[in-house]
């Protein structure tokens, strides 16, 4: 006696057995086929293959110099985990890709293969697991995402001092104005000084108050992962904290006109020493 | 209750007045008269408008007052002095006489006997209407090809400019805008013309003349934007940021009329294919047996239709603040430049997808083919196209982090933006479901499938990077941007369009396409494509802004890398051009269905005829009836048996 269902399946869908084996013997059966083990190895081999890219990527930001503040630390390290984390995404992709064109075999010629493949219409495991996996790192995205933004927007702002220690030093304000094709730093505290580079103190919260005299530039400090447009008839605020000493790029952003690859300066992370006596050479006043 | 059928008895309709020989007016136009007429429109326009301007004052901007007023009226003259040439206007007169269509007449619109000149003329025929705009993306797609190999000439030249600044960012914005329209159109048109109306067991598009409308508009739309290098260019790349745009010389309008017009040409296009998918479909299709690929021209006709009219009102303001002197985006006059921007990026970003997804769509398509293997689960593909087309509306502002305008907008547009690669992810499963334990008929089609895959995951990975406000404060504005799109629109979208292409070319053109040329051709593009734009990541991530001529030196090795890259892409795609041209010129005819395929249009004749079916098709099933049971479902199947029979022994 049997109490299988022999009905047979709908035309439309693949016939569903009606009394399934448990999951465990499911999953044996699986890895029991003759390309599921290839393919698991290859996945593996992909990701270790991939997940270095993380550091590879690192290496080709930091070509330019190391991170100059803690925004550009956070922006690195983001973009190193996003890359690990995506790095089974592509491997997969890149296993299921190979292995096809390997694996499961290959027709030439020609005229339409007589050959027919496995007619799956669908397969609500595979499905799951997917939709589950990609959700499961999109939702860490997001989440990350908006954890780096906090940090990296108080950080700008300087709620956070560098050192995670209460900041005896008071901020700078610096005006950053725009215009065809040269940037201008004015220092309203230090009596109205103005220069075509950028001279900081290290370890120093600094204000950017950005705007614009005629089209949109983007102010870039490079090493400093500093960005913001320079908008015509509007101020934009950002503000970093630098934390080595050195002479990094700032660069344009947005293109401006005929002149916009040209339109680069430099800024100079300094000692609050060398700051003060280059606001005195300039003509400006002391820090208080 | 029973229900019978009705039969109502059919009854003679009175047909129209036959006016003249069929055809009227229109046997007379076509794209000469039509050029011509809009020449002398144009240029009667020029001089007249020329008696009315100032000449010798000049504005704040030390443009010539009046003059960029004078250059759009001329453009607007051309356009529709071309389009009442080509006979575009002459079913409404005809109409508004009284002169109603006679079946004669609109077979003779749709080019009944016409030979090979009913390709220059307003031909309503869905299959004429494909054939002119593959010619037409294949002649944008060469044009935007050899501005890329001037761009790619001057950052590769690292120790000297090569061209004039200004000449070079001319080269960059018209590139830009070239290759977006051409990948617009390049399957949407072609395909979504010629093989969407057969592939639902149609007889033509719903509206024809509407059709003829959208393809002669684009047409129109052209010249405008190829004449702006000789107008001084627009030297603002394709986004054309205002109130940058207003510096620009004369040149400016040709992009803003280009636009304008397009922008018609879309939303003509659009209506008439939602109205064809949704009212036009064979007897028995039912929506669970659309094939895949009009649904994807259907998620890519709504977005076009709803976000397209956001650019051409952006373009209409932009225009009005040039040549008129208003201020809608002119901040020392009290106008916004985040207003532009937003009203830029509301169509900026679904465009992606409008370029993406007909190609995505049509490579499921056929993949099923050559796989012999029903499409993977159809209804996650459907969730993955509605999911795209519903989140894409709400992603623009991930191209406005770095603007200022609203630092805590950053927040909710990097969910929604990171939200959008769960649906993508989706499509992605489908096709590597589909590959999945396939036996695979190696033909070029199928190995721009796999091409496209590879690129969409680079492209997608890139993409959540740049989606992130912290990642995006580092990369917004760079290289890395550039490669990214490049590897979505051309690695997608192109090597996607390139597949489809050769797939639909044995029923478009009757001929099948040169397999080893055409192959050669493509996997010489698809490796220097890789070569091209990884490097072109690592300027990316060195520091390189996009858009500048000049750079520092740390950025040379990678130029280097992707200016031989672009040249061997550039040799790749003349091999694949050569192909076509080759094979749509050869004697060999193609079979009807050659790839053994079952979608409705390889079912009728090759060449098509006219009517498209001799009787129109009725349809049982969805169209992926490939494949043979799955042996080891069997297996699981007798396991399930010997299990009982050992559960009933034991017991």
């Amino acid at each position: 006696m049997s109490i299988v269902d022999e009905r047979s399946a709908p035309a439309d869908q693949p016939e569903e057995p009606t009394n399934r084996p448990d999951a465990t013997h499911r999953l044996r059966e699986w890895l029991a086929r003759p390309y599921v083990r290839p393919i698991l190895t290859m996945f593996v081999v992909f990701c270790l293959l991939v997940i270095p890219i993380g550091w590879l990527v690192v290496f080709f930001m930091n070509m330019s110099g190391a991170p100059a503040s803690d925004v550009m630390s956070e922006i690195e390290k983001t973009i190193l985990v996003f890359t690990i984390v995506s790095a089974p995404l592509m491997a997969i992709t890149l296993t299921i890709i190979v292995y096809s064109l390997v694996g499961w075999g290959r027709v030439t010629g020609d005229e339409p293969p007589m050959q027919e493949s496995p007619a799956i219409r669908s397969n609500a495991t595979g499905t799951y697991l997917w939709i589950g996996a990609t959700s499961l790192l999109a939702a860490f995205l997001v989440i990350w995402g908006l954890l780096a933004l906090a940090n990296i927007t108080a950080s700008s702002y300087g709620s956070i001092p560098s050192n995670q220690q209460p900041n005896a030093a008071k901020a700078i304000d610096i005006n950053v104005t725009g215009q065809q094709w040269v940037w201008t730093f004015e220092y309203p505290d230090q009596g109205k000084i103005s220069s075509d580079v950028l001279v900081v103190p290290i370890d120093t919260p600094i204000y950017f108050n950005v705007t614009s005299v005629d089209v949109i530039h983007s102010f870039w400090v490079v090493e400093l992962g500093v960005k913001i447009d320079a908008n015509p008839g509007a101020i934009t605020n950002t503000g970093v904290t630098p934390n080595k000493l050195g002479t990094f790029n700032i660069r344009c952003a947005e293109l401006c006109g005929m002149h916009h690859a040209y339109m680069e300066t430099q800024i100079q992370v300094v000692t609050q020493d060398q700051f003060d006596s280059w606001v005195r050479e300039m003509g400006g006043k002391r820090t208080v | 209750m029973t229900i019978t059928a009705v039969i109502h008895e059919q009854q003679a309709v009175p047909q129209p007045k036959q006016h003249g020989k069929p055809g009227g007016l229109l046997r007379h136009t076509n794209i000469v008269t039509g050029v011509v007429l809009g020449l002398i429109l144009a240029v009667v326009t020029y001089v007249i408008g020329g008696l009315l301007v100032p000449w010798g004052t000049e504005n704040s901007n030390f443009l010539q007052v009046g003059e960029s007023a004078l250059v759009a009226a001329t453009y607007t003259a051309w356009v529709i002095g071309f389009m009442i040439g080509i006979g575009a206007f002459a079913g409404p007169i005809r109409w508004w006489l009284g002169h109603d269509l006679t079946h004669a007449d609109a077979q003779y619109l749709a080019g009944k006997g016409q030979g090979r000149g009913k390709y220059w003329k307003y031909t309503t025929d869905h299959k004429v209407v494909g054939i002119q705009y593959l010619v037409m993306a294949m002649v944008l797609l060469g044009l935007g090809g050899l501005l890329a190999m001037l761009i790619r000439t001057e950052l590769g030249v690292t120790w000297a400019e090569v061209f004039d600044p200004n000449f070079y960012n001319s080269i960059i914005g018209t590139h830009g805008i070239v290759m977006v329209i051409a990948m617009i159109i390049v399957v949407a048109g072609p395909l979504g013309n010629f093989i969407m109306p057969l592939m639902i067991g149609a007889r033509d598009m719903a509206f024809p003349r509407l059709n003829a409308l959208s393809f002669w508009l684009l047409f129109a739309a052209v010249p405008p934007l190829a004449s702006n290098l000789l107008l001084g260019g627009i030297r603002d790349g394709w986004t054309v940021y205002q109130p940058l745009g207003t510096q620009a010389p004369v040149g400016m309008v040709g992009y803003q009329i280009c636009i304008i017009t397009f922008a018609f040409s879309t939303g003509i296009a659009g209506v008439n294919l939602i109205t064809t998918i949704v009212t036009m479909r064979a007897r028995g299709m039912t929506w669970n047996r659309v094939p895949i690929f009009v649904i994807g021209i259907l998620s890519a006709a709504i977005m076009g239709l709803v976000w397209f009219p956001m650019y051409q009102y952006s373009q209409v303001l932009a225009l009005s603040d040039f040549a008129f002197g208003s201020a809608f985006f002119i901040p020392q006059n009290g106008g916004s430049v985040w207003l532009y921007e937003n009203l830029f990026w509301l169509l900026g970003h679904p465009e992606v997808y409008v370029i993406v997804i007909p190609a995505t769509a049509a490579l499921m398509e056929l993949m099923v083919v050559f796989l012999r293997k029903p499409l993977f689960s159809y209804k996650i593909a459907i969730a993955g196209f509605a999911g795209v087309v519903g989140i894409s509306s709400l992603v623009w502002v991930h191209h406005m982090y770095m603007t200022g305008w609203s630092p805590a907008a950053g927040y909710p547009f990097m969910l929604s933006t990171e939200l959008i690669s769960i649906p993508f992810g989706f499509l992605v499963l489908v096709m590597l479901g589909t590959i999945w334990r396939g036996k695979v008929w190696t033909r070029l089609p199928m190995m721009c499938v796999y091409a496209m895959i590879w690129n969409k995951i680079v492209g997608g990975i890139t993409g959540v990077y740049l989606s992130d406000v912290p990642v995006d404060q580092y990369m917004h504005g760079g290289m890395f941007v550039v490669a990214h799109f490049h590897f979505m629109l051309m690695g997608a979208g192109l090597f996607g369009a390139m597949g489809a292409i050769a797939y639909w070319f044995p029923k478009m053109t009757g001929r099948m396409l040169n397999e080893r040329i055409g192959s050669i051709g493509f996997w010489v593009s698809f490796f220097a494509f890789q070569l091209t734009f990884g490097s072109m990541f690592v300027a990316g991530l060195q520091g390189q802004p996009r858009r500048v001529l000049q750079f520092d030196n740390a950025f040379d090795v990678s130029n280097w890398l992707s200016t031989i890259g672009a040249y061997a892409i550039g040799i790749g795609m003349l091999i694949f051009l050569y192909a076509v041209i080759t094979s749509w010129r050869s004697n060999v005819i193609a079979p009807a269905n050659p790839w053994g395929a079952k979608t409705l249009e390889w079912q009728t004749a090759t060449p098509v005829p006219l009517e498209n079916f001799p009787v129109l098709p009725v349809v049982t099933s969805d169209p992926y009836g490939y494949g043979v049971p799955d042996p080891y479902l069997t297996i699981e199947k007798q396991l399930t048996d010997e299990d009982q029979d050992a559960m009933v022994g034991a017991r």
